[in-house]
């Protein structure tokens, strides 16, 4: 069920979810006979669900996992145990009809999902009410829509939100536009193919774009790569072409652009896909954003979309080993860049294994919780000192991009003995940064779940480079709904889990499981 | 604890085995079993609500049949009763499991059945041709051709191949006769040049239309040198970009450098006059025409200038081309910057360029030499 912007349930009448077109009210008939029986019933199921929920989705697990046997002594159980929605009693699965035929209690929850069972049905049963109820529990930790929301809803026009209003003044996408096509090979483009997938499929843009968020039609820039962005979307979502997409704009575009920073990426020779990542993220801020140019370094906050997605800020702070004092830096980041050579040597010389696979835990660790040693001009000793530096992540973006430094150029960026570090970089579906930001853990466990539940991010991206550095080929994973797909410039594929988690990333892009 | 555990039954200990054993044992199929349990789960509610909504959405459709009325949004006043769900009141009530009652699934955006199982590949089956099947449809699982059970003519495009290979495919596609899903590369056009591009090669033209590769690169260096740094970004880039003249002409084809010439001497006098001089630097034999109008023309020019074209001209008659460029050093002390770069790789065009910058200075004389 979608999370529609329903007018919240008032404290004192619990309210079943209003009808809607193409859906059933209830999730059986015994639901809709429990709901029937008056407001009462309703008020206390619903107010009881929701306390299950919270003692399942706020606090240990132990509580909803122990049940009482027979004998009245407490089992703990792995397994999923049943709580009863009528009574405040939680019984194993093989308890159930028992505990049902002398209380007449027929609906349970299940005690590791939340999801409510019928036992006249027999079945699990996915009541619109009540599972709106669960997901936003999961989504948010909330059962309200945020109180931002709500204050926008103030604002906003009514009328607009009228499905009616909707459909009349749409043109509904066909059921196959569903964004998944390839790009065609311009001719060693696959490094800019993999970061426009990855961009395609990152659910901010993509809202971005597909509400209007760019007004090509208004934009004077000639040759905007905003525009071509924009166009590229309605392409890969409002049409039913199946074939590959020709990024004539957006390469037009990349090459017309004269970005200082940029220029060795302007050529007709396979590049860096992290190098094109910044060149377009810093090519749409300019488009999008407040204008002024991204200042490397500088705390730089602005609102438009590219920085709303994928910009944080780091905290460097500088201990002085003479006289302690500290000094901090903030600076804005677009992507943490993770050094794997350093931790390669250091595993090799420590195991004498040949090749060592690492972790992504590994190098965030080595990077934003060691601290390392450097040398400090302290405005207190009036001289260079040695001093500490520690690095942790002040604000975490909504799409966390890392790259994996996979490339190593020893000299300048066109020395061509540069060398690719090949070594297996281990990276997790779901990934919590809570360690790397300044946020301390607190006592309390509900504040902690909260906490931890801002800092989880899903892996939402994969870019991979394959083959060695000269005649290498970059290729992309990209997580649609739950089904991965495999991104070979025009070719889509199904990829397996274990083929994305298998691959040799080089960036890696996580999205925040909640906007809270 | 027993009662509770081993509910998989996929890890079990042996029954000699020590209590450690067996916990762990049994830990260990726990764990199994939830995730078993998980992906059931989720599953389960995706079916399940996809069979009560196409429940719903059957039963809605029977009711505004029914109603006969003209607004499609209203609610009509009817109550209808299927196997699966009740309508009454606008409202639409479950009968029975949706699982059981409703055998199949419709699409809640376009209301047509959903297509079950892949049409290729890994788990497919023939759908029914009788149907008329939603348009999103399970993706194909095949080695070979992408999620649509697509494939495309011959290989892949770029990495390792040679342009020869890349132009023998352009070719290839359209006589054979091939079945629909095998797809071709696709044409774009250059927003520059307007000119269509194979896909594979897009890049590349680009590169050469309107990027700094090549040649261009180094004019842009230069250019960008003589601006002492240039730190307004924008001057460099969009006076090459304004210009189409020299650069773009530069860049074309050497084909049509003939044509070109052609349509500009009808355009102005002066530029015609001095052309035919330089250009015969290179082509000697191919515009005899243009070389009486020179001649013509000459006769207007001043004395100075005269003696200039007069030396040039005639070294270039005589000598073979590497010795022109010796020859000709005492002009470049008057032209200053416009020489091209000896080893410069497309010598031919770049003169022409050159002529054309000689001749526009020496149009209006007042004006010194523009400084390239």
């Amino acid at each position: 069920m979608s999370a529609r912007p329903t007018t919240p349930a008032s404290p004192k009448n619990a309210k079943v979810k209003s009808p809607s077109p193409g859906s059933p009210m209830f999730g059986c008939e015994h639901v809709q006979l429990l709901f029937g029986q008056g407001q009462e019933v309703m008020n206390s199921s619903i107010a009881h669900y929701k306390m299950i929920l919270r003692g399942i989705f706020d606090a240990t697990p132990i509580v909803p996992q122990t049940s009482t046997n027979q004998e009245g002594r407490p089992v703990t159980s792995l397994t999923s145990n049943y709580l009863c929605l009528q009574c405040p009693t939680t019984v194993s699965e093989d308890d159930r009809l028992k505990h049902g035929t002398k209380k007449s209690h027929r609906f349970y929850v299940d005690s590791r999902s939340g999801s409510l069972y019928c036992q006249i049905c027999d079945d699990l049963v996915w009541d619109p009410t009540l599972e709106e109820l669960r997901v936003r529990k999961i989504g948010t930790g909330s059962f309200t829509i945020g109180r931002k929301r709500k204050h926008d809803e103030l604002f906003t026009d009514s009328i607009k939100e009228d499905p009616r209003y909707i459909s009349s003044n749409t043109t509904i996408a066909s059921c196959r536009a569903n964004g998944l096509r390839g790009i065609y090979n311009a001719g060693a483009t696959c490094y800019q193919n993999v970061v426009l997938q990855s961009f395609l499929h990152n659910p901010l843009l993509r809202n971005f774009y597909l509400s209007d968020g760019h007004h090509s039609n208004d934009c004077q820039v000639p040759h905007c790569l905003s525009c071509a962005m924009d166009d590229m979307f309605q392409d890969f979502y409002a049409l039913e072409n199946t074939n590959g997409y020709t990024a004539a704009n957006i390469l037009s575009g990349f090459w017309i652009s004269e970005r200082k920073a940029f220029e060795n990426l302007v050529t007709t020779k396979e590049q860096d896909a992290h190098e094109f990542f910044q060149f377009l993220a810093e090519e749409l801020h300019e488009r999008t954003g407040d204008g002024k140019k991204p200042e490397s370094g500088s705390e730089h906050s602005c609102n438009c979309i590219i920085h709303q997605t994928f910009y944080g800020k780091m905290l460097t702070t500088t201990t002085c080993q003479n006289c302690n004092g500290t000094s901090n830096s903030v600076q804005s980041f677009l992507d943490l860049s993770l050094g794997l050579d350093h931790l390669v040597q250091k595993r090799i010389r420590k195991t004498g294994q040949k090749k060592p696979a690492l972790t992504l835990k590994e190098c965030l660790d080595e990077e934003y919780i060691k601290s390392d040693k450097c040398e400090y001009r302290c405005n207190h000793c009036k001289g260079t000192q040695q001093a500490r530096r520690h690095t942790t992540i002040k604000r975490l973006p909504n799409v966390l991009s890392v790259q994996l430094k996979r490339f190593e150029y020893r000299q300048g960026r066109h020395d061509r003995a540069a060398s690719k570090i090949d070594n297996g970089v281990r990276f997790p579906l779901q990934l919590n940064m809570l360690p790397y930001t300044q946020r301390v853990r607190s006592r309390d466990s509900r504040e902690n779940l909260e906490l931890e539940r801002s800092c989880t991010y899903d892996l939402l991206s994969v870019v991979v480079h394959v083959g060695e550095i000269e005649t290498g080929h970059y290729v992309s994973y990209c997580r649609v709904g739950d089904q991965w797909f495999k991104f070979n410039d025009h070719k889509v594929e199904l990829a397996s889990l274990s083929e994305v988690l298998g691959a040799q990333a080089y960036l890696l892009f996580y999205i925040i499981r909640s906007l809270a | 604890m027993n009662a509770a555990t081993g509910r998989a039954g996929v890890v079990r200990a042996h029954d000699d085995a020590g209590s450690m054993d067996k916990l762990a044992h049994s830990v260990l199929d726990d764990v199994l079993y939830n995730i078993i349990s998980d992906l059931l789960m989720k599953t389960h509610r995706e079916e399940k609500t996809a069979r009560a909504t196409t429940a719903a959405i059957r039963v809605e459709k029977m009711a505004s049949d029914a109603s006969e009325s003209s607004t499609p949004d209203s609610k009509p006043e009817v109550r209808i009763e299927t196997d699966a769900a009740i309508y009454e009141d606008g409202k639409v009530l479950l009968k029975g499991n949706p699982l059981k009652t409703t055998p199949e699934i419709l699409c809640p955006k376009c209301h047509l059945p959903r297509l079950l199982h892949p049409t290729d590949g890994k788990g497919s089956k023939k759908p029914d041709p009788s149907i008329i099947y939603c348009k999103k449809h399970p993706y194909i699982d095949k080695p070979g051709c992408d999620i649509y059970g697509q494939s495309w003519v011959g290989p892949g495009p770029g990495r390792g191949k040679k342009k020869k290979d890349v132009e023998k495919n352009t070719d290839s596609p359209t006589p054979e006769q091939r079945p629909p899903n095998v797809l071709s590369f696709p044409s774009a056009t250059c927003s520059k040049c307007k000119r269509c591009i194979l896909v594979t090669r897009l890049n590349n033209h680009m590169g050469s239309c309107i990027g700094n590769s090549g040649r261009n690169a180094s004019r842009a260096a230069a250019q960008k040198l003589s601006n002492g740094g240039s730190q307004h970004d924008g001057t460099p880039p969009s006076s090459q970009k304004a210009t189409p003249t020299p650069g773009s002409r530069a860049a074309s084809p050497k084909k049509r450098d003939a044509s070109d010439d052609d349509e500009e001497s009808e355009n102005s006098h002066k530029k015609k006059k001095h052309k035919p001089a330089v250009t015969k630097k290179v082509i000697i034999k191919t515009k005899p025409t243009l070389k009486k109008e020179k001649v013509k023309s000459l006769s207007s020019l001043s004395q100075e200038q005269k003696a200039n074209y007069d030396n040039l001209t005639s070294s270039v008659d005589v000598a073979p081309k590497k010795v022109v460029n010796k020859s000709v050093s005492p002009i470049k002390k008057l032209k200053v910057g416009n020489k091209p770069p000896l080893g410069s790789p497309k010598p031919k065009v770049k003169h022409i360029r050159e002529a054309d910058g000689e001749s526009e200075s020496s149009g209006t004389l007042s004006s010194p030499p523009a400084p390239h």
